[in-house]
């Protein structure tokens, strides 16, 4: 924040102001229109007043003759209004629109390009927050309360201009509750204070995590019975926010109860006949005159009561604003400068003094050098929290190393391109994720343009074709609506997925892990038919699938601690002989490692 | 609307329609307050001070009046929207810890999120901002068109004419902007979800984003969203024009009335009741716009009770009304059918199998076959079709769901972890229980492993379901949380709980020490499993394929062989050979 603050001009404007910047002249030309509108659509008050006066102290058959005239101009100012109000509103919402869309797509935007660390650390329930929740309240802001504003001012200034120039001790008088009603509502306002309107705000987020959990967790909270503390936990978050509610809202509401009694129109209305009728009792004005008073007077209560209201709207935006700005400014995972980007030659893999950590606990690993020959089979392996994860999920830029480089055919990742890279790596990592879309989709997620053809020949590979032919709506099968699908086939959609990318270096992580036996089976074949002639990397948790690799690299906390072929390590009897005596594979221990034994 | 919103307050009805009695109260009295302003006028124009002094007082006393209901009215409303934010918020939760499982769907959940934060919100400032101008609002005129009548009958008769006419109007803008609004509600529901995905499949998103393949969904649905606000701000713009046009034209036409009354013949009393008419014409107007302008704030609100209405008036699983205990710890299914949803076939069909007491069931098949399903209607995620899930000898159906889960522990592959440490999680599987029971269990799972290498042991807060620890780890809590519970039946879904070696390793030594003593059913992944189990069972598209020891069924050339060869293969494979 503090950095944020130091950069320039136009990152010290308040966020409200930053967000609308892109739509401020729009929003101004909307106002102006609002508010001459609703002057406008007031004028009819003023005729009738004048038809009265013409009518009473003219009499009328005298006057006859021009109340055409005021009528007609009365008319035609009110039509005219309702036009420029309406289309000055038009204009907001069309603007809030046009802003909405934009705001939404920056925000993904960011996102996408912030290291993957960040998501580990905020709530997914933050993020559909800030990409619908928050904007939408942005809208009450963009497209209602510049114009409302705009429409309440043009209303009252019309109507006390009016009223003063008719005379201005009655207007003083007659308009007196509005003051009281400021002077009520704002002290009211003062007694919120900055640290309730922080828990009011931090309550509402609260709730909104509480549900995302308190919904994920319902298998749980039904398996553990209702005395779990999962649904608790909802419920606090409940209890809090109304608490927080309260505290927020519960000094208010007496004095704005009586606030918004004092300028209902009937009250309004009373003040001016009693005072009107004082004045005319003291001979001050005569009775014609407080007429306009009457009529004009009670019209200020709604938009004064809005003014009020309004307040609300920018409260809550504002809050909304500052939630959308801070992740609009999170710090981006660094890209090369355009231009800058280099194309890497080769597939040539090599981690150089590798040191990454952040505050979650298992993600630190060190000192990681090694290097991944073209077309070679590497192995990582080791107890769980070791780092494994990580090194995978550094080689796919989830995040930059704190110190020494990562470099792909003898370029920096930094220095490579996202789509550059992503085409040249690709992977099946531990949580299988499928996308709410059929399956076809799911398969060609890096490749939407792929053919039909082209898909079902990676679902082939994968040994997942007939299955997805088996669906009712085969390749259109909505995952997780039309159809459910176990854990090894959600993986092998994964599988294919990959192999349809076709990335000359591929790393795969506990790929073969949520299998059962008859998808195990077809997953490992998929697998290896794919693998061969690539650069693959393994996160393997079964060692009994990795003995062959070229290179096995063990890993414990966070370092590297032994490298070698299977047969070598055995023999080394350090951490890997460990793990794979704790594996239980000594009975199925392939002849090469006993034979390969070196002294 | 009306009775989604009684629905949704429940217990806390009184108070709704309270305060309502009150807010039509209040329309009435400051409708006849602002009537007696009529005389006043009439008394002043005409020069008559004594009957303005006393129409004044009358005046005064109203406006008191109004004044101190007002106050009840507003600290009413209040009342009502805490009611929503609190108590309607956990009826909902309460409701749907009910639903069965297989109603979250990504659809439900991700609309349900959407309900409870943001439309409760909404519904809540109905009452004190909406409601109480709305109904004093839509009051005040008929009085003050009654008024009207007295003064002058045609002007009355366009004030009556005028009041069916808008409602009218008002039905017609608002049926002309409700599809375009329920489209806008499903589009947002839709930018929710993708929203949810995005954060939560953000690696694979980002690694399959070469041709902008990833975001392509999120982006699609906001383009959808931005679309159907179009479309909805265009049709409301329509109908706001509607509304508020057909109210000032027949303002103009009652000011043409008044206006044609002023002819040369017209005494001076008739001239007075023509403008008090017209005052009275001006009140009656614009209440009936303050309702007119609220009228987009209704149907946003409307569209939140209707989703929230839906899931309130989804059917919960049934509670017995005279529950049953069970009388041991034995697992039988009776010719067991359930599918997902009608019209697909059954997921499991005409499934039967009793597992003793004290004895193992391996559960053997093909993804898919149906597995995964028989063992979650043990635990009652969902209720059968057809046939009897039965525990110690007692339909569950007719055992109380507090009953029910303290018989069954799970370790099943929806391993979510709650926001708080490890030491937490552990104990929700049972709340009592000391640090030294959480260390017995984690240690059993595998869990002291973890702890003892983080910075901050059993205390470590954990993430949004886990995401701090890796997913083998998470796994490990959830199988320490299933063993803490230490009920007599233990379910056990051993291919997706397995996750890594040291997982396998705290999946054998629970089965090898609980076996004997508890009903264990198990979907097993591993032959040693297997080949420990009493009784295995092998499902094939939904039904029971073959049934027996394992040292029968490996005598038999079936699907059981069949597996054992499987498991062999997938033995014999290497990456990189």
């Amino acid at each position: 924040m503090s950095e944020d603050k130091a950069i320039s001009g136009a990152e010290r404007r308040s966020p409200v102001r930053r967000l609308l910047h892109p739509v401020r002249m729009r929003l101004a030309v909307a106002v102006v229109l609002a508010t001459v509108g609703q002057a406008l659509v007031l004028v009819p008050l003023a005729g009738i007043a004048v038809i009265a006066k013409l009518a009473l102290v003219d009499g009328a058959g005298d006057a006859s003759g021009d109340i055409p005239g005021v009528v007609a101009i009365s008319l035609f100012c009110l039509v005219a209004g309702m036009a420029l109000v309406t289309a000055g509103e038009l204009l907001a919402h069309l603007a809030d629109n046009w802003l909405t869309v934009r705001l939404r797509k920056a925000l993904v935007d960011r996102l996408s390009k912030v290291p993957l660390g960040w998501f580990s650390t905020h709530a997914s329930g933050a993020v559909r927050q800030a990409i619908q929740d928050d904007i939408t309240t942005l809208h009450e802001l963009t497209a209602h309360y510049y114009t409302t504003y705009g429409r309440c001012v043009g209303a009252i200034a019309i109507s006390v201009v009016y009223l003063l120039a008719i005379d201005w001790r009655l207007a003083v008088l007659a308009l007196l509750p509005f003051p009281l009603f400021h002077l009520i509502f704002g002290a009211a306002k003062r007694s919120i204070t900055e640290e309730r309107l922080k828990d009011f705000i931090a309550g509402q987020s609260r709730i909104s995590n509480a549900v995302v959990e308190f919904i994920s967790g319902i298998p749980v909270v039904k398996a553990f019975g209702a005395a779990g503390r999962a649904h608790e936990g909802y419920r606090d978050a409940v209890d809090g926010f109304q608490k927080a509610f309260l505290r927020f809202t519960g000094p208010l509401v007496i004095p704005l109860a009586n606030a918004n009694a004092i300028i209902t129109p009937v009250t309004v209305l009373a003040f001016t006949l009693a005072f009107g009728s004082l004045f005319v009792h003291l001979g001050w004005i005569t009775a014609v005159d407080v007429l306009p008073f009457a009529l004009v007077a009670p019209g200020i209560s709604g938009p004064m009561m809005l003014l009020g209201f309004l307040g609300h709207a920018v409260a809550n935006a504002t809050g909304a604003a500052e939630r959308v700005q801070s992740l609009l400014d999170t710090p981006l995972l660094e890209q090369p400068a355009p231009g800058s980007s280099m194309r890497p030659e080769g597939t040539e893999i090599r981690f150089e003094g590798v040191r990454y950590a952040y505050d979650g606990p298992n993600d630190v690993v060190c000192d990681i050098d090694f290097t991944l020959e073209p077309g070679t089979v590497t192995a990582i392996v080791g107890p769980s929290g070791a780092g494994k994860s990580t090194i995978a999920r550094l080689l796919l830029r989830f995040f930059d190393p704190d110190r020494g480089r990562i470099t792909l055919g003898g370029v920096d990742l930094r220095q490579i391109a996202s789509t550059d890279l992503y085409r040249r790596i690709g992977f099946v990592l531990q949580d299988v994720r499928l996308i709410h879309a059929t399956l076809g989709d799911n398969i060609a997620l890096g490749r939407p343009s792929a053919s039909r053809q082209a898909v079902e020949a990676a679902a082939r590979l994968a040994n997942i074709h007939d299955r997805i032919m088996a669906l009712p709506r085969g390749y259109d099968t909505v995952v997780g609506q039309d159809a459910r699908l176990s854990g090894g086939e959600e993986q092998r959609v994964a599988i294919a997925r990959a192999i349809l990318l076709d990335p000359p270096v591929l790393v795969l992580d506990e790929a073969t892990a949520a299998a059962d036996a008859e998808s195990e089976a077809a997953v490992q074949s998929a697998l290896s038919g794919f693998a061969s002639g690539r650069t693959l990397l393994v996160i393997a948790h079964r060692l009994d699938t990795i003995t062959h690799a070229d290179r096995i690299i063990v890993m414990e906390r966070g370092r590297i601690v032994e490298v070698g072929k299977h047969a070598d390590l055995l023999a080394l009897n350090g951490c890997y002989a460990r793990l794979w005596r704790a594996g239980g594979y000594g009975d199925h221990m392939p002849e090469t490692a006993i034979c390969e034994v070196t002294p | 609307m009306i009775k989604a919103l009684l629905r949704l307050l429940s217990d806390d009805a009184p108070v709704f329609r309270r305060y309502v009695v009150m807010a039509l109260s209040y329309g009435l009295l400051s409708g006849a307050t602002i009537a007696a302003a009529v005389p006043l006028l009439g008394s002043l124009l005409r020069g008559d001070g004594e009957g303005a002094g006393r129409w004044l007082a009358i005046l005064l006393v109203g406006v008191v009046a109004c004044w101190l209901l007002r106050r009840r009215v507003e600290i009413a409303g209040i009342g009502v929207g805490l009611a929503i934010l609190g108590g309607a918020r956990l009826r909902i939760g309460d409701h749907v810890a009910r639903l069965p499982v297989g109603w979250f769907t990504s659809e439900n959940t991700a609309r349900l999120g959407h309900i409870v934060t943001h439309g409760m919100m909404e519904i809540a400032q109905l009452p004190a901002h909406v409601v109480t101008p709305l109904v004093s609002g839509a009051v005040t005129p008929l009085v003050v068109v009654s008024a009207l009548f007295v003064l002058d009958g045609s002007m009355g008769l366009i004030g009556l004419v005028t009041l069916p006419l808008m409602v009218g109007v008002f039905v017609l803008s608002a049926r002309l902007g409700r599809a375009a609004d329920t489209a806008y509600q499903m589009s947002a529901a839709e930018t929710s979800q993708r929203a949810v995905e995005f954060a939560q499949a953000q690696s694979v998103l980002r690694a399959f984003n070469g041709e902008g393949g990833g975001v392509r969904f999120l982006e699609g649905a906001i383009e959808s969203q931005h679309r159907s606000g179009r479309r909805l701000i265009w049709l409301s713009t329509l109908s706001v024009v509607l509304n508020v046009w057909i109210l000032q034209a027949a303002f103009a036409a009652l000011v043409i009335a008044a206006a044609s009354r002023l002819t040369s013949d017209v005494s001076v009393p008739e001239i007075v009741a023509v403008v008090a008419a017209m005052l009275l014409a001006v009140r009656f107007v614009d209440p009936l716009l303050d309702v007119a302008a609220f009228g987009a704030a209704v149907r946003g609100a409307r569209n939140q009770l209707a989703e929230v209405d839906r899931v309130l008036t989804e059917d919960p699983l049934s509670e017995p009304v005279n529950p049953q205990c069970p009388r041991d710890a034995s697992v039988e299914l009776r010719d067991v059918t359930f599918g997902y949803r009608r019209g697909e076939p059954a997921v499991v069909s005409g499934v039967s199998l009793r597992v003793e007491p004290g004895s193992m069931l391996a559960l053997i098949g093909a993804s898919g076959s149906g597995k995964t399903t028989l063992m979650r209607m043990v635990a009652r995620f969902f209720d059968a079709d057809a046939g009897q899930v039965m525990i110690g000898g007692v339909d569950i159906r007719d055992i109380s769901s507090k009953d029910l889960s303290a018989q069954i522990s799970q370790i099943f592959q929806d391993s979510w972890l709650f926001q708080g440490s490890i030491a937490d999680n552990i104990r929700i599987g049972r709340p009592g229980a000391t640090d030294d029971d959480i260390r017995a269990a984690a240690q059993l799972a595998g869990v002291d492993e973890i702890a003892d290498r983080l910075p901050d042991g059993f205390d470590t807060i954990v993430g949004e379901g886990g995401a701090r620890l890796s997913g083998g780890e998470r796994q490990r809590v959830a199988i320490a949380r299933g063993l803490i519970k230490d009920s007599p039946i233990l379910l056990v879904d051993e291919a997706t709980a397995a996750l890594d070696a040291e997982n396998q390793e705290a999946i054998a030594r629970t089965l090898s020490r609980l076996r004997g003593k508890r009903t264990v059913l198990v979907i097993a992944h591993q032959l040693s499993t297997v080949r420990m189990a009493d009784a295995i069972v092998v499902m094939e598209n939904g039904r029971v394929a073959e049934k027996g020891s394992p040292r029968e069924l490996e005598a038999r050339d079936g699907l059981y062989r069949h597996f054992l060869q499987q498991r062999q293969a997938a033995k014999g494979w290497r990456i990189g050979a």
